[in-house]
This record gives structure tokens, C-alpha cells and sequence, in this order.
């Protein structure tokens, strides 16, 4: 194990972002630089660990501290319960992700006029949780942190939402906590089942005791059983077709900067899970609940893509995108492959941009033409051009065009259930051209074509706006043409995850 | 079976909440009625008893001070007995006690003044023995010291015709179950020919008379842990007694009742699971459900907060009656944990809604609209105990409901279910303490879930009605409007759930130990 430091940087991360949320509420007319120095500080400390990050060097989470937290009793002597974080190459991407998106969320709303306190608070709060879900290295800790998550959301989507808000952050709050809640029981069950001292799934014990974690000594219908709960509670987040109907009223009730950390953020944490628990440590389970696991992913994928295809509000179309997004995701993590996890986790980090930045345009194109209505607007491109622009961008990279960010974790993505399932990749493909299908049209609609429905005093993009989305604009190019700045960190702990479990391959047992 | 006088020092924490009584009748013979001198008092008085009993157990940086002589905890002498499992209960009780007489200096003065404070005392007392009891004679005793100090208590205004009615009800139906007690411990006696609690432990199940009799017996303390179906009294009786009354009821009484029942029962479960095998615990677990169950459901439709509040505080039951129908040391533990969280949080919950009145805020959960920004402080607090009581993290209830539930899926099998059942309810219950934060936070709120236009057709901006940024000068106002003491128990509540939350590393060491020693080494 290599403990980096004490304490980790890890810690100074999420002290310093909840301090900073904190210090935020009570910052008056200051909050929002309050809430974008955090933001930029805390992506100040991800950038040192990225470039601190030692690449290849063992199969071991790194910067980890373990602090002993509560003795719970329970098994045989008691099972220990630390204070335990530490990152690998899983993890590193969603952390660099998150306060990029805190930055952009924070630079959109700069003028907000409603409570601005209260709503850079909680976005920061948001930020400082998520950071925690992304370091969590135990089990009780990961679970407080994903609870904790939910609760500035609501408030975000509750008070400085759209008109149904409402209903929408308590449909948002009930529905994943209900999942959280299945997922915990399997969680619990895991720990006794598997006889495990600690609720410790990595930081604290070296790579031979992490193949020892040997959940196989569960028998193969508990596992499944363990595994469907795990499965259910983590893809309700992602969200997986058929507990999607969330996702919808959720996002399109958000306010512009809380859908942006919502399906930025929120629903990788599913997938997150998926990688980090449940196929790792329950390999009867993966292994025999597949067909169910592929058929929920061609499922999402197709269904996400038409669903989309039918929509006439732009943000709720965004919104539908992101469950076919996820589907890929889902279906590369169920490939189990060192490839397939390797794009589950670039198509995250890819998702998480992109549609960070449809969210933003969704947002701009409601306030500029006062509605969100896809056929009631024509001919943006002559009065908006600024806008329309980042529109087609925003569009051709969720499509997965070249040199964009999605192209090559879309690519990854299929390439990888070439290799495993051959034909059948034609199924998703199919969704991949409903997808550039419904984009198209839209823009066509949307950006071409005779003006219709423009106000007299259409004005475009203000300077914030702009910022926030050419930040998002420079780093989808960027990453779209050296994919291999953030690549680099994920297929060692891809191997890691998808072969080192249970006394694997021995590739496990040396440094590579 | 003898007493000895010189051991007397054992007793201290008993003794010094004894002298507070004596005191404040003195103070009201000497014509002294006001609330900052009497309730301050009262409050000096449980809170050197509270600090003795922490020194009992020797928590840091008490632990020198201990009264209790060597080699006093678990050994049973007469009717009494003390283990560390009763002084943690001591300790919850004293609490429940002090937290009210602090807050209650705020309220109004008048010659009832001194009444309430000695009934305090006095229920406080009850419950100090109940707590080291290890007969089930003396255990029925001292609940009926508290008993009848409570009925007293929620009648005591004497004006307020909804209080009076209140205490009428709440005297018969306790009265009545009082007597169901007795007579089921006469038939314990004709069973086993004794009433001591531990010896009931190794007794074998000889006959289906000890049966009814732990059955009677459950049905009296679980009229006052208002486990279903014996919760219908506690609703109304809530509801019409003054504020800082139903926070003693919900934090204070309503465990006494509880741990008589662990009490009881840690000898019944074991009597009977060698004769019939899981009936009790299938049957313990049962009510369990069907209280949290219940208590949920009946608060989702609730439309005055004391109301939502009394169901709420029941279905909380529920959780913590797991702790014995699981009955392994983490369970016992989970409760314990998850019954000192209830203590802060409900009698934190009846407090604010107690002085809502000083702020301006009407009976009603609608009243509570944007209560959260215009009174900033009571606000806050109210929202952490509203999210511990659902059980978020980083508080002090999602500790003890996940150390129950994991407990529960420990024992694995058919508690799993409980906990399923519990963890079920749990999501229930967000529903409506989201639905209150939903009204504090968000002022504009409909109340009709689906209220609202086309998605498309207003600006999803949130530009417009801005609330005003909370301001030191509100805070002035709020603590005007509750009292500086209610104000500062409120907020010192809302921290201690926090704090514990986050580190309850030393509770959760001390009830383990606790739980461990009574389910093994005898009561």
C-alpha cells in the first residue's frame, strides 16, 4: 500500500470544499467568488494529485489515509468502520470532473437573483459531496456521502427550480433514496456474508488481502441475490430503463446549474458503484445476473434514443439523451473488460461534459426565446450566432463526432462489445443513429431555416455564459484530441478491477 | 435482600434530583413563582445529577467521580440492581428532563410554575429507579411515580380546556394499563412464585400463565412506549398538553416504557425460545413493523405539526422495539443509540413547535412557510432535526437506524426482513419531513404536489420573489420572539446531533460494552 501522505491530499480536498460551501451560505454579496475560489482551489489540489499520481506503478489506491472511526459489534470481534479514502484510476477522472462542473455551474448562475447565498452554497455542498462519494474507500463512508448528496439537490431543484419543482425534488429525493436504501441491505449483507472484519473494501489492506476479500465463499444464490439489490439501487441512479421516470422531472425541473451537476455528476455515481461494488466483489453475482445486466442496457439504449426522438422541450430531450449515454455505459461495464471499463469510464468523463454544456445551451436557448419548444423556434443561427454555434458543438459532440471528447470513449465503447458479443453491437449502434438522428433534426429545426418564433429583442450569449460554455467547448476539443491525458490513468485500474479480485490473474501480484 | 445504610451514596444521582423537588416546593411556599429562578434551579439540580451518573460510567473527564462503591454494577440486591446498560437510560432520562426544564424558563410565568418543575422532578425520579430495577413489582412502581407525575403534567395550566381533556384521557388509559401490568405480574408470581426479574431469566416456560402474564405486562409499558395498538391516546394527549409537556412525553416517558420492556422481555425472549422457539420473536417483531408502519402512514396525512409530530414519534418506536424483538448486543446497542438520538431530536421537534407561537407561526405545517428564511437560527435547527429523524447522514439518527438495520441483517434470516421493513419505512417517513423542509425553504410552495403550468410555458430561471438573505438582525428577533434559554436548548440540540453524528465513536463503545453485559452476564 502506498500511504502518500498524512494526512492525504484527499482530506484537504473535502475539508476545504466543505468549509468553503459552509463559508459560502453566510458570504452575503461575497458568495459567489466564495463558491468559485473553492471551486478553483479544490481543482487546484485535483490537478496536483493528477499530476502526483504514480501511473503503472502498483495495483494499489493511492494518496490513502485511513483514520479509525467506530467499532461496530458485530461478526466475530466486532467489524471496524475508518475514516478511509484513497483514488485510483477509477476515481481520478469523476474528481477532476467535479469541480470543472461546479466552476461552470457557478460562472452560468453568477447573476443569479434568488438567494444567491443559498444556491452557490449548495452547490458547493453538492461539489464537496460528491468529492467524498469519489475518495470513499469503506463502506459506511461511501453510503453517507451518496445520502449526503441528495440532500442540497433537493433544495436546488426544490427552491430554484422550474415550475413543478416541487413535485420534482420530492419525486428526485424518495425515488433514489429508496434505491439507496435496497442498496444498503445488500451492502450490510455483503459485509456478513463474506465474513469481513472491516467495512474497508480497499484503503486500509494490501493487494493480496483485496484478493483475499473473498466474497466467493458466499454461495453463488445469495451472491446473485446480493448482486440483483446492488444492481437495482446503483442503476436507479444511473438510471436504467425501467426506473428512469425520475430522470425526466428531475432534470427538466432543475435549475440550468443543477441539472449540470445532476447528470454530470449524480448519475455517474451509479455507474461508480456498479465498478467499484457490485461486479468487483460479486463475481457469481455479475456473472450469472449478464443477460439481465446487457438486456437493461440494450434496453436503455434503445428506448432512451427514441424517447428522445419524440421530445419537443430541448432540456427534456437533453435529459432522455442521457439514459441512451448511460445504457452505453451500463453495457461497457457489464462487458467486464479491461477495454469496456476503460470506455465506461471515458464515456462517463465525456458524458459529463458534454451534456454539462447541453444543459447550459437548454438553459440560454430558455431565456433567450422564452421557450424551450423545439418547433416553435427557427433560424437561430441570424440572430444568435454565438449561441447556435455552441449548440452545434454541444450537439456533434454528444453525437460522438471526431475529434470530439465522446468519440473515442464511443468508439472504445463499441469496439469493446465487438470483441465480446460481435454482432449484436449493431443494437446499440442503432440507438448511436437515432441519436445523430434526433440531434440533427433539432439543429435543423432549431438553428436553420425561416425565423420563427424569435423575440424582438433577441440578445446573445452574455459574457458568463460564454465563458462557462467555452471552458466546457475547450475541454471537449481537448480531450477529443488527446484523449490520452485522462486515458492514461484509467486501464491500470481497469485490470485492477476486472481481474485482481479473488486471487485472479497473477498479473495481479506484481508490479507491472 | 437487605439494605445497607452506608451505601446510600450510590444513590446520589436519585438523592440530588429528590433534593431539587424539595427545593422548588420550599421556593413556592416562600412565594417565589418565577420561571428563571425555579426552572433554573430544577435545571442545576438534573444537570449535577445527569454529570453523576457519566461519572457512574466513568465517560471522560468524569471518571474519577464516581459514587457507585467496587463491585456494585451487576450484582442484584433487593429490588435494585445497577449495570451499565440502566445507567446509560439514567443518563437518557435525565436528559430528556434537563432539555425540558431548560427550554420551559422561557415560557410564561405564573403560580403553576412550581408545580410543573417539581412534577418534572418528580417523573424524573420515576424514571431514575425504573432504570435500576430488578423486580418487576418495583419496576411497575416506579413507572407509576412517573405515570402519575406526567398525568398531572399535561393537565397543569388548569385553563386550557384541550389540555384538561387531554389529561383526562391520558389518566384513565394509563390507569387502565397500569392495572393490566399488575395483574399480569400477579400472574407471573402464580407462574414462578417470584417477581425477580433476573431469576426470571433462568426459568424454564412451564406453563402458558407466564405467558399471558409477560403478555399484560408488555401491554402496560407499551401503552406508554405507544407501540400500536396501544398508541391511541398518545396522538390527543400530545396534542392538546402544552408544548414542553409532549417533549417530555415523547423523549422522556416513552423510553422509560421502552426499557421496561427490554428489561422484561430479555427474560421472556429467553424463556420462551427453548419452548416456542421463534413465536415470540416473529410476534415482537410484528409489532415492530406494524408500529413504525402505522406511526408512517398516519403522519403522511397529518396537517397540524403536533400532530405529524405524535405519529412520527411512534412510528420512532417502532425502530427501537427492534432492539429487543432482534435481541443480539448490536441491536440492543442500535436502539439504545437510536433512542438517545430520538430524546434530542423529538424533544428538540415539540420544543421549536412549542415556541412557535413566540414566532408568529400558526399550529399548521403550512404555517411553517418560509419559516427557514425568515427565522434563520430555529430554521437551521429544526431542519437538522427533521433530517436526522429521517435518518441522513452526519447525523445522530442515521446512526442509530443504520446500526439497527445492520444489526438486523447481522442476524440475518428473517430479521433481514425487519430491516428491509425497516429501512422501507424509513424512505416512507422522508416524505414528510421533506414535505415541512419543502415548506420552511421553498415559501412559494403550492402544497398540491402536481400544482403548476406547462413545463414550457413560465421561466425556469428562478428569477423573481428572492426571500430575504438571512440577517443577524432576524436572529435578534427570533431569540426575542422563543426566550434566550428555549433558543439556546434549541440550537445546543441541532449542534449535539451533529457533532454526534459525526463522531459517535464513545456512545457507540459504551453502548456496545452495555448491551454485551446485559444480554450476557445477567440483567
Amino acid at each position: 500500500m502506498s500511504v502518500f501522505a498524512y494526512p492525504s491530499p484527499l482530506t484537504d480536498l473535502l475539508a476545504i470544499s466543505l468549509v468553503g460551501a459552509a463559508a459560502t451560505f453566510f458570504a452575503g454579496k461575497w458568495a459567489r467568488w466564495v463558491a468559485l475560489t473553492t471551486a478553483a482551489v479544490s481543482l487546484g489540489i485535483v490537478i496536483w494529485v493528477m499530476v502526483n499520481f504514480q501511473l503503472g506503478t502498483a495495483f494499489d489506491y493511492q494518496f490513502v489515509q485511513v483514520v479509525p472511526w467506530l467499532t461496530l459489534s458485530g461478526g466475530s470481534g466486532g467489524i471496524g468502520v475508518n475514516y478511509t479514502v484513497g483514488i485510483d484510476g477509477i476515481s481520478l477522472p469523476f474528481l477532476l470532473l467535479s469541480p470543472i462542473l461546479t466552476i461552470v455551474s457557478v460562472v452560468y448562475h453568477w447573476n443569479e437573483t434568488k438567494n444567491p447565498a443559498g444556491f452557490f452554497g449548495l452547490v458547493g455542498l453538492t461539489n464537496a459531496g460528491l468529492f467524498g462519494v469519489f475518495v470513499s474507500l469503506d463502506i459506511l463512508l461511501f453510503f453517507a456521502f451518496w445520502e449526503i448528496v441528495l440532500i442540497p439537490m433537493f433544495f436546488l431543484i426544490g427552491h430554484w427550480g422550474g415550475p413543478r419543482r416541487h413535485y420534482a425534488s420530492i419525486k428526485f429525493f424518495v425515488y433514489t433514496h429508496v434505491a439507496s436504501v435496497v442498496t444498503l441491505v445488500a451492502l450490510f449483507a455483503m459485509v456478513f456474508l463474506g465474513g469481513w472484519s472491516s467495512m474497508d473494501f480497499g484503503g486500509s489492506i494490501s493487494t493480496a488481502q483485496v484478493a483475499a476479500l473473498d466474497t466467493k465463499n458466499i454461495m453463488v444464490v445469495p451472491q446473485v441475490l446480493l448482486f440483483g439489490a446492488m444492481f437495482f439501487g446503483f442503476g436507479v441512479k444511473l438510471p436504467m430503463v425501467p426506473f428512469h421516470t425520475w430522470l425526466p422531472d428531475a432534470h427538466v425541473e432543475a435549475p440550468t446549474g443543477g441539472s449540470v451537476l445532476l447528470a454530470g455528476m449524480l448519475l455517474k455515481m451509479g455507474a461508480y458503484g456498479l465498478i467499484r461494488i457490485a461486479f468487483p466483489l460479486l463475481p457469481y453475482g455479475h456473472v450469472n445476473a449478464e443477460p439481465v445486466v446487457l438486456g437493461i442496457a440494450f434496453l436503455s439504449i434503445i428506448w432512451g434514443a427514441f424517447l428522445s426522438l419524440s421530445q419537443r422541450d430541448l432540456k427534456r430531450m437533453v435529459a432522455y439523451s442521457s439514459i441512451n449515454h448511460m445504457g452505453i455505459v451500463l453495457l461497457a461495464i457489464a462487458l467486464w473488460t479491461q477495454l469496456s471499463v476503460t470506455a465506461a469510464v471515458l464515456l462517463m468523463f465525456a458524458h459529463g461534459l458534454v451534456s454539462g454544456l447541453l444543459f447550459l445551451l437548454s438553459g440560454s436557448v430558455h431565456h433567450t426565446y422564452g421557450t424551450r419548444d423545439i418547433p416553435s423556434i427557427g433560424g437561430m443561427n441570424s440572430r444568435t450566432p454565438a449561441l447556435t454555434t455552441m449548440l452545434m458543438i454541444g450537439s456533434l459532440a454528444s453525437l460522438g463526432l471526431p475529434a470530439l471528447v465522446s468519440f473515442p470513449a464511443e468508439f472504445s465503447a463499441f469496439l469493446a462489445t465487438w470483441e465480446a458479443l460481435r454482432w449484436w453491437v449493431f443494437l446499440p449502434l442503432l440507438g448511436l443513429v437515432v441519436t445523430a438522428g434526433f440531434y440533427l433534426w433539432m439543429l435543423q429545426r432549431m438553428a436553420f431555416g425561416p425565423p420563427r418564433g424569435i423575440p424582438d429583442k433577441a440578445t446573445d450569449l452574455p459574457f458568463n455564459e460564454m465563458i462557462s460554455m467555452g471552458l466546457l467547448v475547450a475541454l471537449i476539443v481537448l480531450y477529443g484530441i488527446l484523449p490520452y491525458l485522462i486515458v492514461q490513468f484509467i486501464p491500470h485500474a481497469a485490470i485492477f478491477a476486472t481481474q485482481c479480485f479473488h486471487g485472479g490473474s497473477t498479473v495481479c501480484t506484481s508490479t507491472p | 435482600m437487605s439494605f445497607d445504610i452506608p451505601s446510600i451514596a450510590q444513590y446520589t444521582p436519585e438523592a440530588t434530583v429528590f433534593i431539587g423537588v424539595i427545593l422548588v416546593f420550599m421556593l413556592d411556599v416562600a412565594g417565589i413563582r418565577s420561571r428563571a429562578i425555579i426552572g433554573g434551579a430544577t435545571s442545576i439540580f438534573l444537570l449535577l445529577a445527569f454529570l453523576q451518573v457519566l461519572a457512574d460510567l466513568g465517560s471522560w473527564p468524569l471518571q474519577g467521580l464516581s459514587t457507585l462503591p467496587a463491585g456494585l454494577l451487576g450484582t442484584q440486591n433487593g429490588p435494585v440492581i445497577f449495570t451499565n446498560f440502566g445507567l446509560i437510560f439514567q443518563g437518557i432520562f435525565l436528559l430528556s428532563a434537563l432539555l425540558v426544564a431548560l427550554a420551559s424558563v422561557s415560557e410564561a410565568d405564573g403560580e403553576e410554575v412550581p408545580t410543573f418543575y417539581a412534577l418534572l422532578s418528580l417523573a424524573a425520579l420515576g424514571m431514575l429507579f425504573v432504570a435500576i430495577s430488578a423486580d418487576l413489582i418495583f419496576l411497575l412502581l416506579s413507572v407509576e411515580i412517573t405515570g402519575i407525575a406526567t398525568y398531572v403534567m399535561v393537565g397543569y395550566t388548569r385553563k386550557d380546556r384541550r389540555a384538561v381533556e387531554a389529561a383526562m384521557k391520558f389518566y384513565i388509559i394509563g390507569a387502565l394499563s397500569t392495572a393490566i401490568s399488575f395483574f399480569g405480574a400477579s400472574l407471573l408470581y402464580g407462574a414462578y412464585g417470584t417477581t425477580s426479574l433476573t431469576a426470571f431469566r433462568a426459568l424454564p416456560a412451564n406453563s402458558s400463565l407466564a405467558l399471558v402474564g409477560f403478555g399484560m405486562v408488555a401491554v402496560g409499558l407499551g401503552f406508554k412506549a405507544t407501540l400500536v395498538p396501544f398508541h391511541m391516546w398518545a396522538v390527543d394527549v400530545y396534542d392538546g398538553a402544552p408544548a414542553s409537556v409532549s417533549a417530555f412525553l415523547a423523549a422522556g416517558s416513552k423510553k422509560m416504557g421502552l426499557f421496561g420492556i427490554f428489561i422484561v422481555f430479555v427474560a421472556a425472549v429467553r424463556i420462551f425460545a427453548s419452548a416456542q422457539g421463534f413465536a415470540l420473536y416473529l410476534a415482537l417483531g410484528a409489532l415492530a413493523v406494524i408500529t413504525m408502519t402505522v406511526g408512517n402512514v398516519m403522519a403522511l396525512e397529518q396537517t397540524t405539526m403536533k400532530r405529524m409530530l405524535a405519529y412520527s414519534s411512534i412510528a420512532q418506536a417502532g425502530y427501537m422495539l427492534l432492539g429487543i424483538a432482534i435481541d443480539t448486543p448490536a441491536a440492543l446497542a442500535g436502539a439504545t443509540l437510536q433512542i438517545t438520538a430520538d430524546v434530542l431530536m423529538k424533544a428538540g421537534a415539540f420544543i421549536v413547535v412549542g415556541a412557535a407561537v413566540g414566532l408568529g407561526v400558526g399550529p399548521l405545517i403550512t404555517d411553517w412557510r418560509g419559516v427557514g428564511h425568515s427565522r434563520p437560527g430555529i430554521g437551521a435547527s429544526f431542519a437538522i432535526m427533521l433530517l436526522s429523524l429521517a435518518g441522513m447522514p452526519l447525523t445522530l439518527g442515521f446512526v442509530g437506524k443504520f446500526y439497527l438495520f445492520f444489526a438486523a441483517v447481522e442476524a440475518g434470516g428473517y430479521f433481514t426482513l425487519l430491516a428491509i421493513a425497516g429501512l422501507l419505512n424509513s424512505a416512507l417517513s422522508v416524505f414528510y419531513y421533506a414535505r415541512i423542509l419543502r415548506y420552511m425553504y421553498m415559501p412559494e410552495s403550492t402544497g398540491s404536489a402536481t400544482a403548476g403550468a406547462h413545463p414550457l410555458s413560465h421561466s425556469s430561471l428562478g428569477v423573481g420573489n428572492a426571500p430575504a438573505a438571512p440577517a443577524w438582525g432576524s436572529v435578534r428577533d427570533e431569540i426575542r420572539g422563543t426566550g434566550s434559554a428555549r433558543w439556546a436548548t434549541v440550537v445546543g440540540i441541532a449542534l449535539l446531533l451533529l457533532v454526534l453524528g459525526i463522531y459517535p465513536t464513545p456512545l457507540i463503545g459504551a453502548m456496545n460494552s452495555a448491551a454485551q453485559q446485559f444480554l450476557t452476564l445477567g440483567l
